[in-house]
């Protein structure tokens, strides 16, 4: 398994006591899937995937990510696993702001060493249909632009996971569906594996797995072969 | 690779203008570090050099006794130029005139400042002279000629040496402003001087010699010499000593500059806090990206240190050049006024800048760079997280014991920088609470009011703890404003108090008491503005309270200086008694009562005097006057302020108590240097009168005082672009909250109107708060400053009060509209995604 989580539980203390946003989860996640995560607002995705990706560490149980056990990794080697082996993309697209798109493709890269950094930055923009726009910033391209912008720098590490937050979320449903079939092209062309948060009940279907998060329980909804 | 990546950041958001409030808060405390201090130094330098000239030296050595040749020798090793002179009283007969002079010999080199000047005849036109009179020839002041009835050519006899008058000394640097000392000058070469045989054991004669160089070479001299002097017979003054109203004008001046410049520097210190910390919570979400991207902390660290470095360098490089630039524009505009040039500057002013943008910027940004490291990576998700506060002590602590480096570094004075610096966190404290009791107070008085207004001041509220920190550097910012205006105002008034258009040029002594009511009746009839005549009785204090004081001192003194400083016990020579019904001009009673019409014997006495021999109200002084002694008692102590060009006295008497003693009479007046020709024709009548011309001593005050001027006028304008910066780089800092506030209300409906309005009137009410505030903060500190430091009488000034608030109303106003505005016109989906 790629990804495996045991009697993984999140609890935040609060003036009413304590609040268990995720209660104890078991999940397995195979190399290649694609799997989304479904569920309403604060029912405890986005939480789950920030466990998930080692940005947040959990009040009990483990996450294995590869075979590694982030609880037993200090902050700076669960930043080198992400750098090694997972890619992010986010609602909010989050790009840095004063940096190109050619630019902001290549941070990743360049955070892990890579000296082809540039090169497969350009590359990537190409595959995204970005070839021209490499010299702008984010606020001069459009919000899909930007998203594009944002896919190709979750793949220019070549991760082995990929993280996605609500990638349609900002974007209108023609420009939302676009950057969703790039997104899942890309994807299975380089075979990586694919966790996804989404309200978005079409999108969740076109992965093979949809599991549903209520109120913090985990629940495996479909399974079918692709 | 990082160091790549920290580039390309640092590129681009320069040339988007992000980091713009950073730098330029950067740049211009370097500027106005560098600039002040290079202009205060080299001004500095040349008005030491000017006032120098009065001296007609750097430094003087003063003895009762010859000076050893191995002293002057001593000096020319260390580069220190010396020459000698010698004064002392004496008879100077021409035909069967006689009269009492003043003879001043000197050797080659006098004056090492400042210039001699003479003319071809009496009162005429003079010019700056160069060398000194040969041997045989005397220079004769104007007055001398009119006493001796001289002409130049004539003979004149000094004890066993006949000189020729050849010239009319007009004015010597050195002259002084004492009035009563002074005999007509006669100046003589040194090599002339044993020819008199004037001078022999036990003579009244003051053995003086100058010195001048360059500091370095002085100081060395000065260590060597001091520790050789005995007190009792030497004496050894420098410019910056003395009592002398030019002497007062630049000290202040120099405490007013130093003063300003470390409130500039604390201003521009202040723009560089909230612009870095600005500055941190701008990459708050870069660093959550980076994170997320896998970036280390040390990845992380290495990029934001050195993006902040080379942002500072580039700063305070420009900083530097900036600085060089205005302050050369700004000496070379002093130069033009003045027609004179200014010594260069060390290295030191820019040493000193750099320190101050380096330290500043990278103190500042400690604490807000240590947060922003431990951004953690879920802020990617969850957009509030902003790290922990617990380290928020570290900040205070960083940022104070940087600002008080900061004035420790520029003023070099602990004590100074230590009351500064208490006042200032005292008065942060107080402003910090003060202005949250206001906020609170200003928003149930705004429940009352109309929608904009409510909404404006339910802003202030919400925002209250994030304000009173605004607040605190609105306050601070105004207050030293209005503190640097103020102060400007007072000392300029001050100098124009004692320096009028109309101040007297010229002193008359010997006034025999039948010519007082002809020649007030000469100045009346040609319009001349004249000061009261004073008459002058000569006499001794003999003993206090029944005991004798010691007076070994003998006349020696008068050949000096008047000032007394040096007499401990009695005054050692003769004193200028005078009698008056009234309290003399300029003149503060502090202590007793004045007598009005009260006929019994009694003494008003100056207050330094008073203090130094122990004097008060009570105590009964004796006095010799001229074989007649009698005893008065003190019935009130004056204060004296002795830069105004009028007869000055220590003791006053009542009129019953001294008026039949044989006087004469003393006054000054103006009269405008083009009607010079006047003089002759106005003193014919009254050959025995002497003339004392101060314009020259007064024009130099002027020059000096107009160059002072200069000088605060600049530091006032860079003082106020570093105020504007604060207060813009504030309002900059708290756009993002707003921003929030804006997408919501706006989502909401609201319309652009009713926000714009409501902005305007939070920026309003919070300038408004800030420039009372300020104002309470700045006459509490300039009561404090006019009475420790400046030595001024204290004053309230009601003018500020109105212009402070209504200053930081519409400053504050104006700026929180105008960039806030930017984010009005902006269409609600662009503000939407330009938070998402």
């Amino acid at each position: 398994m790629l990804i495996q989580t045991t009697q993984l539980q999140k609890d935040v203390q609060t003036t009413d006591g304590i609040l268990h946003i995720l209660q104890p989860i078991d999940l397995q996640i195979a190399a290649g899937e694609t799997v989304a995560i479904v569920g309403a607002s604060g029912s405890g995705k986005s939480t789950l995937l920030s466990l998930l990706a080692g940005l947040d560490l959990a009040s009990s149980g483990d996450v294995l990510i590869d075979n590694e056990k982030l609880s037993e990794l200090d902050e700076e080697q669960r930043a080198k696993l992400r750098a090694d082996k997972i890619g992010f993309i986010f609602q909010s697209f989050l790009l840095i702001p004063s940096l190109t798109a050619l630019e902001n493709v290549m941070l990743p890269a360049e955070l892990a060493g890579n000296r082809q950094a540039e090169q497969q930055a350009r590359e990537l923009l190409g595959k995204v249909g970005l070839s021209e726009r490499l010299t702008h910033y984010p606020n001069q391209l459009s919000g899909g632009e930007q998203q594009r912008v944002a896919i190709a720098r979750a793949f220019v590490g070549t991760p082995k996971i990929l993280f996605a937050d609500e990638p349609t979320g900002n974007l209108d449903a023609v420009t939302g569906q676009k950057v969703e079939d790039l997104l899942f092209q890309m994807n299975q062309e380089s075979g990586t594996t694919l966790v996804m948060v989404t309200h978005d009940s079409d999108l969740a279907a076109r992965c093979q797995r949809v599991l549903r998060m209520d109120a913090g329980r985990l629940s495996e909804v479909q399974q079918h072969v692709a | 690779m990082w160091h790549k990546i920290s580039w390309r950041l640092l590129r681009h958001e320069l040339r988007r203008g992000e980091l713009t409030i950073m730098a330029a808060a950067i740049v211009l405390s370097v500027t106005a570090v560098l600039s002040l201090s290079l202009f205060t130094e080299r001004l500095q330098s040349g008005l030491l050099a000017r006032s120098a000239e009065f001296l007609a030296a750097d430094r003087v050595l003063s003895s009762r006794r010859v000076i050893d040749d191995a002293w002057l020798e001593a000096a020319a090793e260390r580069n220190v130029q010396s020459a000698r002179r010698v004064v002392f009283n004496s008879m100077a007969f021409a035909g069967d005139q006689l009269a009492l002079i003043d003879v001043k010999a000197v050797s080659d080199g006098y004056p090492l400042r400042g210039e001699l000047k003479t003319a071809l005849q009496p009162f005429g036109e003079d010019q700056v002279t160069d060398g000194l009179p040969a041997s045989g020839e005397a220079w004769v002041a104007s007055a001398l000629f009119q006493e001796l009835q001289l002409e130049i050519g004539d003979s004149l006899d000094v004890g066993e040496k006949t000189f020729t008058v050849t010239r009319v000394l007009t004015y010597e640097p050195d002259v002084g402003f004492s009035v009563f000392t002074d005999s007509p000058n006669v100046l003589i070469n040194y090599v002339d001087l044993e020819a008199t045989g004037l001078i022999q054991l036990g003579s009244r004669v003051r053995w003086n010699v100058l010195f001048a160089g360059d500091e370095a070479g002085l100081d060395d001299f000065e260590q060597w010499l001091l520790p050789q002097l005995n007190d009792d017979t030497h004496n050894w003054r420098s410019v910056e000593d003395g009592d002398s109203p030019l002497a007062r004008s630049l000290q202040r001046a120099e405490r007013f500059m130093l003063l300003a410049s470390l409130l500039g520097v604390v201003l521009a210190a202040t723009a560089v806090a909230v612009a870095a910390q600005r500055y941190c919570q701008r990459n708050y979400d870069a660093v959550a990206i980076i994170k997320t991207m896998g970036g280390s902390r040390s990845q992380i660290q290495a990029i934001f240190i050195m993006h902040l470095l080379l942002l500072t360098l580039i700063s305070v490089a420009v900083g530097l050049l900036l600085g060089y630039l205005l302050q050369a524009w700004v000496i070379e505009f002093v130069a033009a006024q003045l027609g004179a040039t200014l010594p260069a500057a060390t290295v030191k002013p820019y040493l000193l800048a750099s320190a101050t943008g380096l330290i500043s910027a990278l103190m500042f940004s400690l604490y807000p760079l240590l947060r922003l490291i431990q951004i953690p990576p879920l802020r990617v998700l969850n957009r509030d997280m902003t790290g922990n506060d617990s380290l928020s002590w570290l900040h205070w602590l960083a940022s104070g014991g940087t600002i008080y480096a900061l004035l420790v570094i520029y003023s070099q004075q602990w004590l100074l920088s230590s009351a500064l610096f208490a006042g200032g966190a005292l008065a942060a404290v107080l402003l910090l609470s003060i202005g949250r009791l206001f906020i609170k107070v200003s928003r149930q008085a705004g429940m009352q009011a109309g929608s904009a207004w409510r909404l404006a001041m339910a802003g202030l509220q919400r925002r209250a703890k994030a304000n009173s920190v605004q607040m605190l550097s609105f306050s601070t910012a105004i207050m030293l404003l209005l503190l640097v205006l103020a102060l400007r105002n007072e000392l300029l008034a001050d100098w124009e108090r004692q320096l009028p258009a109309d101040a007297p040029n010229y002193f008359i002594i010997n006034v025999d008491r039948g010519d007082v009511s002809s020649l007030q009746q000469r100045f009346a009839e040609r319009d001349i503005v004249a000061n009261d005549m004073y008459p002058i009785v000569p006499g001794r204090m003999t003993a206090v309270n029944g005991v004798p004081v010691r007076d070994e001192v003998t006349k020696e003194d008068e050949a000096g200086n008047q000032q007394t400083g040096e007499q401990r016990e009695g005054f050692g020579r003769e004193l200028q008694l005078t009698w008056r019904d009234t309290l003399p001009p300029n003149n503060i009673l502090s202590a007793g009562q004045w007598w009005g019409d009260n006929a019994e014997p009694q003494v008003s006495i100056e207050a330094e005097v008073a203090e130094r021999m122990r004097l008060g109200i009570g105590d009964v002084l004796e006095f010799n006057i001229g074989g007649n002694v009698f005893e008065v008692p003190i019935t009130s102590v004056r204060e004296v302020n002795w830069g105004t060009l009028q007869p000055n006295f220590y003791f006053v008497f009542n009129t019953q108590t001294l008026s039949d003693f044989p006087a004469t009479f003393i006054s000054s007046f103006n009269l405008p240097s083009d009607r010079k020709n006047e003089l002759f024709e106005l003193f014919r009548p009254f050959p025995q009168v002497s003339l004392i011309d101060l314009d020259a001593i007064t024009d130099q005050i002027r020059e000096v005082i107009s160059q002072v001027s200069l000088a605060i006028g600049f530091v006032l304008v860079l003082v106020l672009i570093a105020g504007g910066l604060v207060l813009l780089a504030q309002v900059q800092a708290s756009l993002e909250e707003r921003q929030k506030e804006l997408v919501i209300l706006r989502t909401l409906g609201a319309p652009s109107k009713l926000l714009s309005r409501s902005i305007t009137y939070e920026f309003l009410i919070l300038g408004a708060i800030s420039g009372l505030i300020a104002t309470l903060a700045m006459e509490l500190a300039l009561w404090i400053l006019q009475t420790q430091v400046f030595e001024m009488a204290a004053t309230l000034h009601w003018r500020f009060w109105l212009i402070g608030p209504l200053a930081g109303a519409v400053v504050v106003g104006i700026l929180g509209r105008v960039s806030c505005g930017r984010l009005i016109r902006r269409n609600t989906a662009q503000l939407i995604r330009s938070l998402a």
